[in-house]
Parts: structure tokens; C-alpha cells; sequence
């Protein structure tokens, strides 16, 4: 055991070293940075997402510190990586709520992930800002959970709109993810593609770690559906949009935001042409808040686009430095500081103000796609 | 009814992706009675150097196929070389640790080379499609179909009519005799193991064109499928691995057919435990057959234990009980908090895999069981908290031993598939259960832990409350082991054939064991149902079954201090290594292996 200790405190220490010369980059007069806490996946089977959180992160706070940081501090935070697992991420909530420079909390992930922890950061009074939870009951932990988190009340009556009216779909087969986003979101899209007038022919969840559906695919056909709707990932998204082109399906495949990326086209390749998305940003979009996080992200990563996931943590970022620049360090004046912040710039919402009902963002923006010669192109009304 | 037809042919297409993976386990099975967990990992290697060829290098196809089969054999040969070889001697179960530790080593390299995002594997043949029944295959269906069957043949003619394959089939029906007879045993394993590894490295390649996607999670979900393709074909049995594939793939297509998606894992794994029922050795396995495990227990070896003085023991108890007292942050103490918990899962184990013989590989869904019975009964009918967890431990014991049962006359390895297997099962009931479990969408607002009226939300609370159950549990199974019943337990586990004549039921025995161990587990389940407030299907899953396992191979097959020490260390080490970040995981699976290598009948030695 010996042996152990005194190889992690060497690497301690030398970890120590680099974190301090991180911090002292930026010349500021108060030379300890405001510290927030992220829990979320680095390792483990959702790992991409959390590299995609820090992507967006590091973006957010680069404009930060370029712009004074925060009254004069610099902004900082501490990842520790849950694997997206209820046991991990209970220890690093009670190691971030006992940390008194920790001010404010992002993450996690997954659902068993974050609302395990929730109990935890609200008996602690230390805010756990879950801009990825779109759980309903996630707010219901207590007045420290706060979400920026599209809500799939909101989002997917505009996918179905689109869907039915704008496309003029009548007979509808959905395919979701089998998890609590995938179920929610299935329950809203349809409850709203009925309303508009459409009929749900089909509908098929599936487990996240499925990468054959040909033989759901020949269900799908069976139902004889005039559209697919996606409520999918970009990685199942993509192969969902491949195997419904092997197996001979024709009709128009609409998807919900959460396949907005890059990869999504280069995954589906040819498959995924003509696939239309509804999005809450996108390229050509002339918000500045939009041009300002795509020119940025751009230059900050050699020409990378960004996709839905580095959107929704750079904005969490900002909003983030945005709460602490009224609330100050205090963690319950953060938490009061949620309730009063007003108009955040914003890439998913245009300008987002909390419900202090929900603790959520209502009103996200809106724009509709389509994969047009592999690159998402604004839909031009035109049939595909 | 033209439906059908391509419900068959999807499965035969999606069957013949599973046959690749398949057949390298067989191949190693067949040589080293080991299921190899590592197989994932180098079809993930594949895959990965697959890209670098293609998108980096551009080679032509037939060079990348030979590049790729190169480097995996090459990773094949270091892993029979360095991680397994050293152990050959050792206890049955080592290698099958190492095994497991190997691939989070391979899956957290690849991982940090490539970084997690998921990548295009563009295929390199033309894009011409057939006209079959509906739909359409491409030349790449055909070629995998080609690689899968033509690789069976080869081997099948490789084992029947060459020397080596000789040798290969001599040291698999008796090792040490085949040793006598001048066979290089262990030219035949580097032999072996680097042509499954070749073959898992080119399956990896076809299968990541195939869906023009590779990313780092592909690899247990190969393994998983691999396993149960393999065993239903016959462990062992190559030609057998290609048809048990072919008939997995066409079980879930129809499966989906008649019941939907969400059903297609539930058609998987119930096909494999009904195999394993009716014909333990596999669909093709002959009468004649020698039986593929040894009829006395050499799985499990014994050792010496190391003795730990009462006295030593009566002080750590102390020493924990009074840790809150001292100034330790709660962080430290919500370690401790699910090391508690998972050394309750630990001790469930411990019993039933080292102690009678029966090592579980679907244990997490003993806690799942306890969890959801103990949140859903406090939750709908407002039964005390404390009482509910009660009631979630003997839940667990009455249903985890239901569910086991079949698997009562199955030995050694197809015990561990079986038990994997029903894991799984109980996890999709869950998912699919949506009127009492609420599908994925979990249960939330479970109301915390309480006793007696008081509720335990200071961590302080909860870190006693956790630690006496723990303690409790563990006083009451050493007791146990002591008695007249341990002494049977070790009996049945050791020389079952001797037991039985000796006048002992064992499955009455097997039975009295999973139901004190899924207590253990179902009260375990029931404290984190609690503690977290929130669950879902995911909450506990497959890893948690491997976690557990490793637990108690760690600690000591039996050994019930044993268990706890491995939960400490299992949960503790990733938290120490927290400073290294995303290096964490790699560091773990290679302490892992070091322990595996020096340490192989576990920290403490089985009882």
C-alpha cells in the first residue's frame, strides 16, 4: 500500500503544478479564480459528451477572461469525472459541497447520474445548475436545481409542427431512444403531431447501445408510414437514417435537435441527405450571440463545427458567469442570483430569463433545417 | 408474408456480425476454457487501426484487412505472453480477472489515442446494392458473410488436419497429458490466441465499415453478444459459434417482428438461458463429447488465507465506527458510504461465488430487485423506509433464487453466462415493465433513508447506518461459514460428485445460499435506492455485476473480510486516482492486472 501512496502523491503534486499554471495564465488582482464544480462523463461509455462539454466551456471562458472575467476575478472550474455513475457522481457532489471555494455546480449527465446527486447538493444549499436535464422531476429535487435544458414540452411541439404542417407528414412512425429523454420527448411529439392533424402509425423505442434496425426498419415499412421522425442522437440518428436507405425506405426522415452535428453528416453520409432537423441554431443564423459562439468555436478548435452539445455548455458557461456576476460568491446568493438574472445572451434561447415556477428556460429559438449536398442548409419550403 | 422473409434475411445479416466476434471466443474457449473478456477490446483495436488505414494511410481494402489481422495478432500474442501466460498455473478464475482487466486497459488506450467521439469508417468497397426481398444487401454483407463462414471452415480443417491444430485440440481435451506427450502447450495458446485476435481485430474492421461508425463503447456489447452467440452454438465448438450466431440474430429479428424493438435484448438472453436449460453443452455439443468443464471443482483452488487476529479485526470496526467522530470530510465519508454498499453486494457474492461455487455474473440485478421493490413499496404504499428495505432484501432472496434455479445444474463457466444472462433479462423487464417500474423514465422522489421515525440525511448518519447493516450481515455470514452449513457450502463447491454421495442436496444447498446472498445484495440495492432518491434501469448495470465480481476475486474467493477489503479498494482506488483525470480508468485496470499477476487467489485468500 505504501508504494501506492507515494506514487499518487507524486503525481499529486505534479498534477498540482499544472493546475496552478493554469490558473495564473490570466494576470488578474485577486489571483484565486471563482471555482465551479463539473461533474460529468470522461471516461465511461458517455465520455464523448463530457469532452464536448469542455469544449464548450473552454470557449465560454475564454471570451470571459478576454472581457475582465468576473468583478475583476477570473473564472475557472474542477472536472471530475462521474462516468456518468450514481455512485460517482454522490461522492463528488459531497466533495464539491464540502469544498468552500466551490460557488456553483454543472452536471451531470445522465439522469441516474444527476438526480442520485441532487439530494445531496440541496441539503449542501450549493446550486446544481443540470444544463442537460431534461427529466421533468429534475427541478422537483429542490430550489438548488436549476435547468437551462430545453424543455421537450417545448421542443417537440415545434419538431412536430414542422413535421405536419410545414412538410405536410400525415402518417407518422417514431423512432426514440429508450431512455427518459427519448420516452418524454416520444410522449410530447406525439401528443402534438395529434393535435396538428397527423396520425402515429408506428412507434418503436430502442436501447442506446443498439446499432441494428433493419428488422425494426421492416416494422416501420409494414406500417406504411409517409414520414420517420428520430427522436435519436447524432451516432443512432445516423445509423437509424443509413439502414432505413439499405432496406429500401424512401419517405422523408425528420429528427429532433440532438442530432444538430457535424457527425451526423459525416456518419450518414449520403444516407442522411435530405434528413430535416429542427434545430435551435444554425450556421447562417445572423444572431450575433450565434455568429459570435461558431466564429469563436471555429477559430478555437482548427475549423471544428460546433454541434447541440458544445452549444448547451458554452451557453451554461455564460449564463453561469452571468448569475455569479449578481449573486457574487455566495452560494445562497447564487441560487437568489438564478431568479433575478435577466435576459442572458444566449445560443438555444436567443435571451434566457428563469421561470422561477419550473427553474427553467422557456422559449427556445427555432430553425428549420435540411442536409442539402452534406452541409445543414436552412429548409427552403421546398419538397424534398 | 414477404415481411418474413426479410425479417429472415435481417437476421441472417445482423447474425453473420455476430459470428466474427463469436468465433475467436470459441477458438480461445475451446484451447483455454477461458471466455475471453478481452475479445471486445481487440475487435475495438481493429476497428480503430482499421481507421488510421483507411482514412490516414488510404490503403486498398486486402491491405488493410491484412494490416489490421497483423497488429491484433500482435496485441493477441503480448496479452497470452504478459497477461495471461504468468497465470496458467494459478487458480482457474485468474485469467478470467485478467481478462476483464485487460480490455478496460485496451478500451481506456484506444480511448485517450482516439478520444471518445465517434468516428466514420468509410467502407472501401463499391456501393452497389442487391435486391433481396424488400430490401437490399451490399458486397460488404457478402464479404462478412465470406470472412465468418470461410474462417470456420479454415479452422475447422486447421484443427482437424494439421499437426498444430492437433496439438491445439490435445491441449484442449488435457493439458498436462498433451504436455507429456511433447506438446508445446504454449506455442499452442500464442497459436490460438493469435489468430482469435486476428480474427477479432478484422471483425472489428468489416463491422465498423459495415455501419460506417466506430467508437469506443463498442466493446462490451460485442463481448456480450459474442458470448451468448458462442455458448448457444456449443463453447468451444467453432462451426457451432457460426450457427448459434445466425440462430441469435434470426431469434431477435422475429423477436422484434412480433413484439417490437424494445424487446430484441429480452429474445437474446432468454435464448441462451433456454440453451443452456435444455442442452448445457451448446446446440452441436455430441453425446460423445468429453463434458467442456472438469467434474470436480478445480475452478475455484484453495488457499491458504491469511489470518487476521480477532483482535485486529474488532479494532478496524472501531476504528471505522468512530471515523465521523474525527474531522474527516463528508466526501471521504460517502466513499466509505458506497463501499459499505457495495461490500454488502461483495458479501452476497463472496457466498454464493466462492463459498458453494456459483460465480454470478449478473449479481447488480439482485440490487436492482431490492432497490425498486424497496422505493416502489415505500413510495405507493407508504410503508416505513426501514421496514420497505426489509421487505427489498427479501424480495430479492426470494425472487433472485426463482430466477437462478434453472441454472442450478450448470457448472463452472455456464454458470456465470447463465447468471449474466438472467442479469440482463431482469434489467429489460424493468426497462419494459413501464405499469409498476415506469420504464425508463425511473422512479424518482423515493423518499430518504429513516429509521424509526428519524430520517438519516446527515452523511454522518447514513456512514453508521450503512456500516452496521454491513457489519451485521458480514458477522451473520461468518457464522455461517463456520457452521455445518459453510462446511456443505465448501463441499459442493469443491467436489460436488463427492457431496452428492456423501447425502447432500445441491440444489437445496444452492438454493439456501442465493437466498442469504440476495438478502445481502436486495438490502444493498434498497439503502442506495434511498441514498439516491432517483432510479432507473441504468442505475444498476452490467458493470456494477463485473465491479462486483472483481470485488470478490480481489478480496478472496469465500472470504468475508475478504470482500469488504475489496470493496474498499475497488471503490477507493479510482477515487484516489481522481488527480489523473481521464487516466484514472487506465490506471485502475493496470493495478488491476498487477494484483491479478502476484496476487491471484486474492488479497486475503480463499476460504
Amino acid at each position: 500500500m505504501s508504494n501506492i501512496n507515494r506514487r499518487t502523491l507524486v503525481k499529486g503534486s505534479l498534477a498540482a503544478a499544472i493546475a496552478g499554471t493554469t490558473f495564473s495564465r490570466a494576470a488578474f488582482a485577486d489571483a484565486d479564480p471563482i471555482l465551479l464544480g463539473v461533474s460529468g462523463p470522461l471516461t465511461g461509455p458517455n465520455a464523448q459528451y463530457g469532452t464536448q462539454w469542455k469544449q464548450g466551456f473552454d470557449l465560454a471562458l475564454d471570451e470571459i477572461t478576454a472581457a475582465g472575467g468576473i468583478n475583476g476575478r477570473a473564472l475557472a472550474y474542477i472536472f471530475e469525472d462521474s462516468q456518468s455513475d450514481p455512485r460517482q457522481s454522490v461522492a463528488i457532489a459531497q466533495k464539491f459541497v464540502s469544498d468552500p471555494r466551490i460557488v456553483l455546480e454543472l452536471g451531470d449527465f445522465s439522469s441516474p447520474a444527476s438526480m442520485a446527486a441532487s439530494p445531496i447538493y440541496q441539503r449542501g444549499g450549493l446550486v446544481q445548475f443540470g444544463f442537460t436535464n431534461s427529466h421533468p422531476d429534475f427541478t422537483k429535487g429542490g430550489d438548488f436545481m436549476w435547468s437551462t435544458s430545453v424543455s421537450q414540452a417545448d421542443e417537440q411541439p415545434l419538431l412536430a409542427r414542422y413535421a405536419v404542417k410545414s412538410l405536410g407528414l400525415k402518417k407518422l412512425a417514431v423512432l426514440h431512444l429508450n431512455t427518459d429523454w427519448g420516452r418524454t420527448s416520444r410522449d410530447y411529439f406525439n401528443n402534438a403531431a395529434k393535435e396538428y392533424g397527423a396520425e402515429i402509425v408506428v412507434t418503436e423505442g430502442y436501447i442506446a447501445e443498439e446499432r441494428d434496425f433493419r428488422s425494426t426498419l421492416v416494422r416501420v415499412r409494414d406500417a406504411n408510414p409517409d414520414g420517420l421522425v428520430l427522436i435519436s442522437y447524432y451516432s443512432d440518428g445516423a445509423l437509424i437514417a443509413r439502414q432505413a436507405r439499405q432496406v429500401g425506405l424512401k419517405q422523408v426522415i425528420c429528427a429532433a435537435s440532438s442530432v444538430y452535428s457535424p457527425k451526423f453528416l459525416e456518419l450518414g453520409g449520403d444516407a442522411v441527405e435530405d434528413v430535416h432537423v429542427g434545430t435551435r441554431y444554425f450556421p447562417e443564423d445572423p444572431r450575433p450571440e450565434v455568429q459570435k459562439f461558431i466564429a469563436g468555436f471555429k477559430k478555437k478548435y482548427n475549423g471544428l463545427e460546433p454541434d447541440a452539445f458544445n452549444a448547451y455548455s458554452y451557453d451554461a458557461m455564460n449564463m453561469a458567469a452571468a448569475v455569479i456576476k449578481i449573486g457574487g460568491t455566495d452560494r445562497k446568493a447564487i441560487r437568489d442570483a438564478f431568479a433575478k438574472v435577466k435576459d442572458v445572451p444566449s445560443v438555444i434561447f436567443g435571451t434566457a430569463t428563469f421561470d422561477v415556477a419550473t427553474r427553467r428556460v422557456k422559449g427556445a429559438m427555432n430553425a428549420e433545417l435540411v442536409v442539402r449536398k452534406g452541409q445543414f442548409a436552412l429548409w427552403d419550403g421546398k419538397p424534398t | 408474408m414477404s415481411s418474413w422473409l426479410d425479417y429472415t434475411i435481417n437476421g441472417l445479416i445482423v447474425g453473420n456480425v455476430y459470428a466474427l466476434v463469436a468465433v475467436g471466443l470459441a477458438l480461445i474457449f475451446g484451447v483455454s476454457r477461458l471466455i475471453n473478456f478481452a475479445q471486445g477490446s481487440i475487435y475495438l483495436v481493429g476497428a480503430y487501426i482499421g481507421w488510421v488505414a483507411v482514412v490516414q494511410l488510404h490503403t486498398p481494402l486486402p491491405l488493410t484487412i491484412i494490416l489490421v489481422a497483423m497488429v491484433a495478432a500482435l496485441v493477441g500474442l503480448i496479452i497470452e505472453r504478459f497477461g495471461l501466460r504468468p497465470l496458467q498455473n494459478s487458480v482457474r478464475i485468474a485469467p478470467l480477472l485478467a481478462t476483464i482487466g485487460i480490455s478496460f486497459v485496451l478500451d481506456q488506450l484506444v480511448m485517450l489515442t482516439f478520444s471518445p467521439n465517434p468516428r466514420a469508417l468509410p467502407s472501401q468497397l463499391p456501393d452497389v446494392r442487391f435486391q433481396v426481398g424488400g430490401g437490399t444487401i451490399g458486397p460488404l454483407d457478402l464479404l462478412i458473410a465470406g470472412v465468418g463462414i470461410s474462417s470456420a471452415l479454415l479452422l475447422f480443417v486447421f484443427l482437424r488436419y494439421t499437426k498444430l491444430g492437433w496439438a491445439v485440440r490435445a491441449a484442449s481435451q488435457d493439458r498436462d497429458a498433451a504436455m507429456q506427450m511433447g506438446v508445446d502447450v504454449n506455442r499452442v495458446n500464442q497459436t490460438v490466441f493469435g489468430i482469435a485476435a486476428a480474427l477479432g481485430g478484422v471483425s472489428g474492421l468489416l463491422v465498423g465499415m459495415y455501419y460506417n461508425q466506430i467508437d469506443t463503447a463498442m466493446s462490451l456489447q460485442a463481448t456480450l453478444k459474442g458470448v451468448v452467440a458462442e455458448v448457444v452454438g456449443g463453447a468451444g465448438n467453432v462451426p457451432g459459434a457460426v450457427v448459434g450466431s445466425l440462430l441469435l440474430g434470426l431469434v431477435e429479428s422475429y423477436g422484434v417482428a412480433v413484439f417490437g424493438t424494445s424487446y430484441r435484448n429480452l429474445f437474446a438472453f432468454l435464448l441462451l438461458v433456454v440453451v443452456l436449460v435444455l442442452r448445457p453443452n451448446g446446440l452441436f455439443a455430441s453425446a460423445r463429447q468429453a463434458p467442456p468443464e472438469p467434474l470436480t471443482g478445480t475452478f475455484i483452488a484453495p488457499s491458504r488465507p491469511v489470518r487476521i487476529p480477532r483482535w485486529a479485526l474488532a479494532v478496524a470496526v472501531a476504528l471505522f465506527a468512530i471515523l465521523p467522530l474525527l474531522p474527516v470530510s463528508f466526501y471521504v465519508l460517502q466513499t466509505l458510504i458506497n463501499a459499505w454498499l457495495l461490500g454488502m453486494l461483495a458479501l452476497s457474492l463472496t457466498l454464493v461465488a466462492g463459498t458453494i461455487g456459483q460465480v454470478s455474473l449478473g449479481h447488480a440485478a439482485l440490487l436492482a430487485i431490492g432497490a425498486y421493490t424497496s422505493a416502489l413499496l415505500s413510495l405507493a404504499l407508504n410503508v416505513p423506509v426501514g421496514l420497505a428495505i426489509v421487505a427489498g432484501g427479501l424480495m430479492s432472496a426470494a425472487l433472485g433464487t426463482i430466477l437462478i434455479s434453472p441454472s442450478f445444474r450448470l457448472r463452472g463457466h455456464y454458470v456465470s453466462i447463465a447468471t449474466l444472462a438472467i442479469g440482463e433479462i431482469v434489467s429489460l423487464v424493468i426497462l419494459n415493465w413501464e405499469s409498476v417500474t415506469r420504464g425508463p423514465i425511473g422512479i424518482s422522489g423515493i423518499p430518504p433513508l429513516s429509521l424509526f421515525g428519524y430520517d438519516l440525511i446527515d452523511p454522518k448518519a447514513v456512514y453508521w447506518f450503512s456500516f452496521a447493516v454491513m457489519v451485521v450481515l458480514a458477522l451473520l455470514q461468518a457464522r455461517l461459514l463456520g457452521s455445518h452449513l459453510g462446511r456443505s457450502f465448501r463441499a459442493i463447491r469443491d467436489d460436488d460428485i463427492a457431496a452428492r454421495a456423501y447425502g447432500l442436496s445441491l440444489n437445496r444447498y444452492k438454493s439456501l445460499a442465493f437466498i442469504f446472498g440476495g438478502f445481502a445484495a436486495g438490502v444493498s440495492g434498497g439503502i442506495a435506492a434511498h441514498l439516491y432518491s432517483y432510479i432507473n434501469h441504468e442505475t444498476f448495470n452490467t458493470q456494477q455485476s463485473i465491479l462486483a465480481l472483481t470485488v470478490v476475486i480481489l478480496g478472496g474467493l469465500g472470504n468475508v473480510v475478504g470482500a469488504v477489503v475489496g470493496a474498499v479498494a475497488l471503490v477507493g482506488l479510482p477515487e484516489v486516482f481522481r488527480i489523473a483525470a481521464e487516466y484514472r480508468i487506465l490506471i485502475y485496470g493496470i493495478v488491476l492486472l498487477l494484483l491479478v499477476r502476484f496476487r491471484p487467489q486474492g488479497l486475503l485468500g480463499t476460504i
